[in-house]
């Protein structure tokens, strides 16, 4: 696997991706060729139907490419089974959708520690965690209510604490400030830029707004599925 | 930084009691579709449980009517006889029979006949009978004989030409009380005629055709003296301690009895056709449970796809957080088992109260004749542990079962697919 040096976490090569709508072939994302190292803080950015969310489907195994590979944390996820990677997604993956990321009759806390639960991890080392990220991400108090008694940005830091609470490698953002006003979208992330610095999760991120795709430090932009530029910034 | 192993284990008791959490508050989120899935359910259940309850009652009503009226439990013959009803087969070694029945535990009490086709005369009209020589003493604790009087008495004195007979006897004689009749027989061995002449001292109404009709109760002594039987009878009617011995094709009681060419049978015997209705009967409630299921089943599928689809997103995000295909399986069975408790427990609730209701009220069959069997009784439904025991397992295990398809649905949907759906 001469492809992924050890720094390297996402490593793509010729990923593609076609949709098949009434028959006809509708390519998403046309041969990228990406590799994100250990740590960065990194937005897809491109205008609605340039592949975003398809590519960042395919790098975290949600969906499985047409054709190239895939590797994460140094593992292929083409070769994984359903089940290996249900759990490689578990161990790994942080995820942060653009809305509707709770379930909603579960508590702020119980949502926070969902996949510690489904990790295995001591229920005193879960309450302790979950303690932790909630007062860091400003969310005392809000331990026992349902997400639907939170206001849209205080859903989403939830949903960051739920991301980041399980240790995992890489956090991948679907568009997480699209349901949200500048400022709240704004702030949510510079509190993500914050804990990538503090913990050195990778962050990994689509959006389409200007303002957000400004507070990264890495910037992909892709085009008709394919990456149109790609700049790193200081 | 905390990694744990890909094939870690998952199923801790924590995880499951979140599933479990899962399932019952995602049943309360939409809370009148659970309701009203539930209730479809529970009244599933409730017809189930109302049903086997009256058909126990039923059950028990026309054993009482059938075994209390005149039949008994249970009864021995010499074989042959309930076939052919020859006077000249009466019970070998009745005396030791009868000392052996007057010390048997599971007899409470027994009864002495003598049976025959008779010819009943009044001075207006003429009609066939069966004549029944009885012990009035004996006989009072094994038909109802004496409660049925309606006018006269039941064997007061110790007149030997009393005769008892049922009101629609007489008045199809137009005989009554204190009228004289004749009764016609024909001798055993020689068939010679015989004749007497009774005094109506009692009339009987038992709301029974058979009865009120075609009987004509005598002494027994005095119908032994007509047929020319000595002391010999022809049937030994039993009444049990337990009511449940005679439908006991198991007990040793019946093979004990059944010798020296004498042959002891219970009631399903006596009265075949009962039998069968019962059979059919029960076959009835299950049936009746296979249809409301059939059509439960589909209610079932239905409210766990229209919640399925409804939160396909967050499928999709529990699925993408890492949550196993079969995790999500037994999401949706936890579901469909939540929704089963909530249906059983509004089904026994519905079905108790029917019962409850009909129980108090009773229904009213009285004189409707069913299977050779007149209700003599209101008909009251009956309480049993199964109702409330087999039958809400049956409906929790199905409603699980119901739940499988969709688990299997949710377990193979592809999490970006699960999304991208959703909107």
């Amino acid at each position: 696997m001469s492809q992924v040096n050890a720094d390297d976490l996402i490593v793509t090569r010729s990923v593609t991706k076609v949709y098949h709508d009434d028959g006809v072939p509708v390519p998403a994302v046309r041969g990228i060729d990406l590799t994100v190292k250990r740590g960065e803080f990194t937005a897809i950015v491109g205008p609605s139907g340039s592949g975003k969310t398809t590519f960042l489907n395919v790098i975290s195994g949600l969906d499985q490419p047409t054709e190239g590979r895939v590797w994460l944390a140094g593992k292929e996820l083409s070769a994984m089974s359903g089940r290996e990677l249900s759990d490689f997604r578990r161990d790994h993956i942080g995820f942060i959708f653009q809305a509707y990321n709770l379930i909603p009759v579960l508590t702020v806390e119980e949502n926070a520690e969902y996949i510690m639960l489904l990790q295995g991890v001591g229920k005193e080392e879960r309450h302790r965690r979950v303690e932790e990220i909630l007062a860091e991400l400003g969310l005392e108090g809000f331990a026992h209510r349902l997400p639907t008694k939170l206001s849209g940005g205080q859903q989403q830091r939830v949903a960051v604490a739920r991301a980041m609470v399980s240790r995992p490698s890489l956090i991948l953002a679907d568009e997480p400030t699209a349901n949200l006003d500048s400022t709240t979208g704004a702030e949510l992330l510079d509190m993500m830029r914050d804990l990538n610095q503090k913990s050195g999760i990778t962050f990994l991120f689509s959006t389409h707004d200007r303002d957000i795709m400004q507070r990264a430090r890495r910037l992909v932009t892709l085009k008709d599925g394919l990456i149109d530029s790609d700049e790193t910034r200081d | 930084m905390h990694r744990r192993a890909l094939c870690a284990p998952i199923e801790t008791e924590g995880s499951m009691r979140l599933y479990l959490k899962l399932a019952v508050r995602n049943l309360f989120r939409n809370k009148r579709r659970s309701f009203i899935a539930g209730t479809a359910i529970g009244i599933g259940l409730a017809a189930l449980i109302f049903t086997d309850a009256f058909i126990v009652g039923m059950e028990q009503n026309m054993i009482a009517s059938a075994t209390d009226s005149f039949l008994g439990e249970g009864q021995i013959h010499l074989a042959g006889y309930r076939e052919s009803y020859d006077v000249e087969k009466t019970i070998a070694d009745q005396a030791q029979v009868v000392d052996q029945l007057q010390h048997d535990p599971l007899v409470s009490h027994f009864s002495r006949r003598v049976m025959s086709f008779a010819m009943i005369t009044s001075p207006s009209n003429v009609s066939s009978v069966s004549m029944v020589g009885i012990d009035p003493d004996q006989e009072r604790y094994l038909s109802q004989i004496d409660e049925a009087i309606t006018s006269g008495s039941y064997f007061s004195g110790d007149d030997k030409h009393d005769i008892v007979i049922g009101d629609k006897l007489a008045d199809l004689l137009e005989a009554s009380l204190g009228d004289r009749v004749v009764l016609t027989v024909a001798q055993a061995h020689s068939g010679d005629l015989s004749q007497e002449m009774f005094r109506i001292s009692g009339i009987y109404h038992f709301n029974i055709q058979e009865m009120d009709q075609a009987m004509a109760f005598v002494r027994l002594s005095q119908a032994q003296s007509m047929l020319g039987l000595g002391d010999r009878i022809h049937e030994i009617a039993l009444r049990f301690t337990n009511s449940k011995y005679g439908a006991d094709a198991s007990l040793p009681f019946w093979q004990r009895y059944s010798r020296n060419g004498n042959e002891a049978v219970g009631w399903p015997i006596l009265l075949p056709d009962l039998k069968a209705a019962f059979e059919l009967s029960s076959f009835a409630t299950w049936l009746i449970g296979l249809i409301l299921f059939g059509v439960v089943a589909l209610g079932i599928i239905n409210t766990l796809f229209m919640s399925l689809y409804e939160r396909m997103f967050e499928f999709g995000v529990l699925r993408a957080v890492g949550t196993r295909p079969s995790i999500m399986a037994l999401l949706i069975i936890f579901e469909a088992g939540a929704l089963g408790a909530l249906s059983v427990i509004l089904g026994i609730i519905l079905g108790a109260l029917a019962t409850l209701i009909m129980a108090h009220v009773g229904i009213n069959y009285v004189g409707i004749e069913f299977s050779g069997v007149t209700f003599r009784h209101l008909l009251y439904p009956v309480f049993e542990v199964k109702q409330y025991v087999i039958y809400p397992i049956v409906v929790f295990v199905f409603t699980i079962l119901m739940g499988l398809y969709p688990a299997v649905f949710a377990a193979r949907m592809s999490p970006a697919k699960a999304m991208r759906r959703s909107f």
